[in-house]
């Protein structure tokens, strides 16, 4: 069997093959302060004062709009906050903690094998870790709430096999826009992932996290990185015990196996208004911006900083035509930039550093563009519109992000490492 | 069940953010929801006053890309579009419109011929959609299984409150 087939095995008792419908026991179920509160008018227009299914596998995390900008934002989250405690819930990470799935993460709620349910598009990034996770809609989170379970149709898997290896400035980032806009928002469409390659096994939980995170963008159900000696680490200091990996086995059967060669891949940029439609820097280098974003539950985590950090102490002062905000994950990955001296460089450099969220990504805090206005951003999605009418926005890593706020037009980081 | 109305047509990859914009997201309101429907899809700004009750969308693949916000079906639900026929749906849209029984046909066959104002019937028990403008008529996927119980329900809650936990 495949990841996903196991997990939904055991999650809904019976063993489950592709195409199937299951109804699966949620181990965790998570509203935000968007899409929450709908949760909540909901739930109570139907159910009124009856209690949830288990007030334990109920979490809220706070990232739309930290802290709140409006009043009504203000008074959803009011409405989250007081529903939480009506109801005995406990776990609420509130608009100072961070993006959620990150938070989870950090706060050992996260186990291989587990279901978890949100009502965000990007919670499949937690198959960095070896969980279903799945965003939902209001109904979907009503009715898990109510039942403690949810259906699903188990999803065909295709096996990723990446061959060959790159070296910094390239990073996870790149190898996952090159790997999108190969396969393309078709064959994914409701199938699980699962990535495999020498480069796999080198992953930390931040590059896992990356490439997962953008599964959404090619409309896959999940991504699984199996849990590899990094990831396993990471995941048993924050549970606190050792954790047990789901992997596939020998005889999984895959709807297909792909080959993606990435070898010596050189930093790509995807252009607007898709995440697909992505080029090598060396092609699009040179293309003005106003504006740059390092963040996002795609690229947030220290690591990404980090490398952010390397390319602005060697390429000095932000370009004066640019304003570059940079926002952590979580409070955790503040502290450590903090401690590391990265607030100092970012600072030094010009850049605004703001605290944790989901920042520019939601249009909920820290700016939008206005018409004509070009943004190159480490977040996962370049709609067309979505931060601002008649605005344009690149997608890359942190260090290309670092490196084209620096030259005012989009740059290969490699000129200032060399 | 038989469902006829004028069609809007738009094309490939319109995603949650074209359909319903981050930036009306507090709004928890569904009536509220529908003034803002599709807003961001160029040509269609105009839409959420001149869509009349029944019209139907007809979308190119992947529609409803993006965010798993249930605002980008509610808001066509609610402005009383009776149904979305797409080539393919992306797969959090299709999951939140079978959880509020909004029907939705993919049929991959449509044709370019199918244009903003023809009028369109769709069967969505054995998925034939009709231009009655042209004569045209395409074989679309009625739903079956588990998602033609619960959107034949009324919904999720609805399959849930029927069938006990």
């Amino acid at each position: 069997m495949t990841i996903i087939e196991k997990i939904l095995s055991r999650s809904s008792g019976k063993q489950v093959k592709p195409d199937d419908r299951v109804w699966a026991v949620v181990d965790l179920a998570v509203i935000r302060d968007f899409g929450g509160p709908n949760v909540v008018i909901e739930y109570e227009k139907i159910f009124g004062d009856r209690p949830v299914w288990d007030p334990s596998k109920i979490a809220l995390t706070f990232d739309y709009q930290a802290p709140a900008k409006v009043s009504e934002v203000a008074n959803n989250q009011r409405i989250c906050r007081e529903f939480a405690k009506k109801q005995g819930i406990h776990r609420l990470f509130d608009v100072n903690s961070g993006i959620g799935q990150h938070v989870l993460l950090e706060h050992g709620l996260i186990r291989p094998g587990a279901v978890v349910v949100g009502t965000d598009s990007h919670m499949n990034l937690l198959g960095a870790a070896g969980c279903f996770a799945t965003g939902v809609g209001t109904t979907d989170m009503v009715a898990t709430w109510y039942s403690g379970k949810l259906w699903f149709k188990v999803p065909e898997t295709i096996k990723v096999n990446f061959k060959g290896k790159y070296s910094f400035p390239t990073t996870a980032k790149d190898l996952t826009l090159y790997f999108i806009s190969r396969i393309g928002p078709d064959k994914p469409n409701y199938k699980s992932l699962e990535f495999y390659g020498e480069v796999i096994n080198g992953f930390q939980v931040h590059d896992a996290i990356t490439l997962t995170s953008m599964i959404t963008e090619i409309n896959g159900k999940i991504g699984f990185v199996p849990t590899n000696h990094q990831i396993f680490e990471f995941l048993k200091s924050r549970i606190g015990s050792a954790p047990e990996p789901v992997s596939a086995d020998a005889d999984a059967v895959y709807s297909e196996s792909i080959d993606v060669d990435i070898h010596g891949l050189p930093p790509q940029v995807a252009c607007p208004h898709t995440p697909g439609n992505v080029r090598p820097v060396s092609q699009v280098k040179g293309t003005h911006i106003d504006f740059a974003f390092i963040g996002s539950c795609t690229n947030g985590r220290y690591e990404d900083l980090s490398e952010a950090a390397a390319v602005l102490k060697a390429g000095g002062k932000v370009h004066p035509s640019v304003q570059l905000t940079i926002v952590p994950a979580t409070i955790e990955v503040a502290r450590k930039c903090l401690k590391a001296g990265h607030y100092e460089t970012f600072l030094e450099a010009g850049a605004m550093v703001t605290n944790p969220g989901c920042s520019l990504c939601t249009t909920g805090h820290h700016g939008v563009l206005g018409k004509g206005d070009v943004l190159i951003s480490t977040s996962n999605r370049n709609f067309l519109g979505k931060l601002g009418k008649g605005s344009q926005v690149y997608l890359a890593s942190p260090a290309t992000v670092a490196a084209s706020a620096v030259k005012g037009e989009i740059a290969d980081p490699g000129e200032f490492l060399r | 069940m038989k469902l006829k109305g004028r069609a809007w047509v738009t094309g490939d990859d319109i995603d949650t953010d074209q359909i319903y914009h981050g930036q009306y997201l507090p709004i928890t309101d569904p009536h509220e929801m529908a003034m803002h429907a599709m807003e961001y899809v160029p040509g269609m700004e105009n839409f959420p006053r001149e869509a009349k009750s029944g019209d139907l969308v007809v979308a190119g693949k992947n529609f409803g890309t993006g965010s798993s916000r249930e605002h980008a079906v509610l808001c066509l639900q609610y402005l009383g579009i009776s149904c979305v026929i797409a080539k393919s749906f992306s797969r959090i849209f299709f999951r939140n419109a079978v959880n509020l029984g909004f029907p939705v046909i993919e049929c991959p066959g449509l044709s370019d011929t199918l244009k903003t104002g023809n009028v369109v019937e769709v069967d969505i028990d054995n998925g034939k959609i009709t231009d009655l403008t042209t004569g045209e008529s395409f074989q679309g996927i009625p739903a079956s299984g588990l998602e033609k119980e619960i959107a034949g329900s009324g919904g999720l809650i609805e399959y849930l409150k029927k069938n006990a936990r």
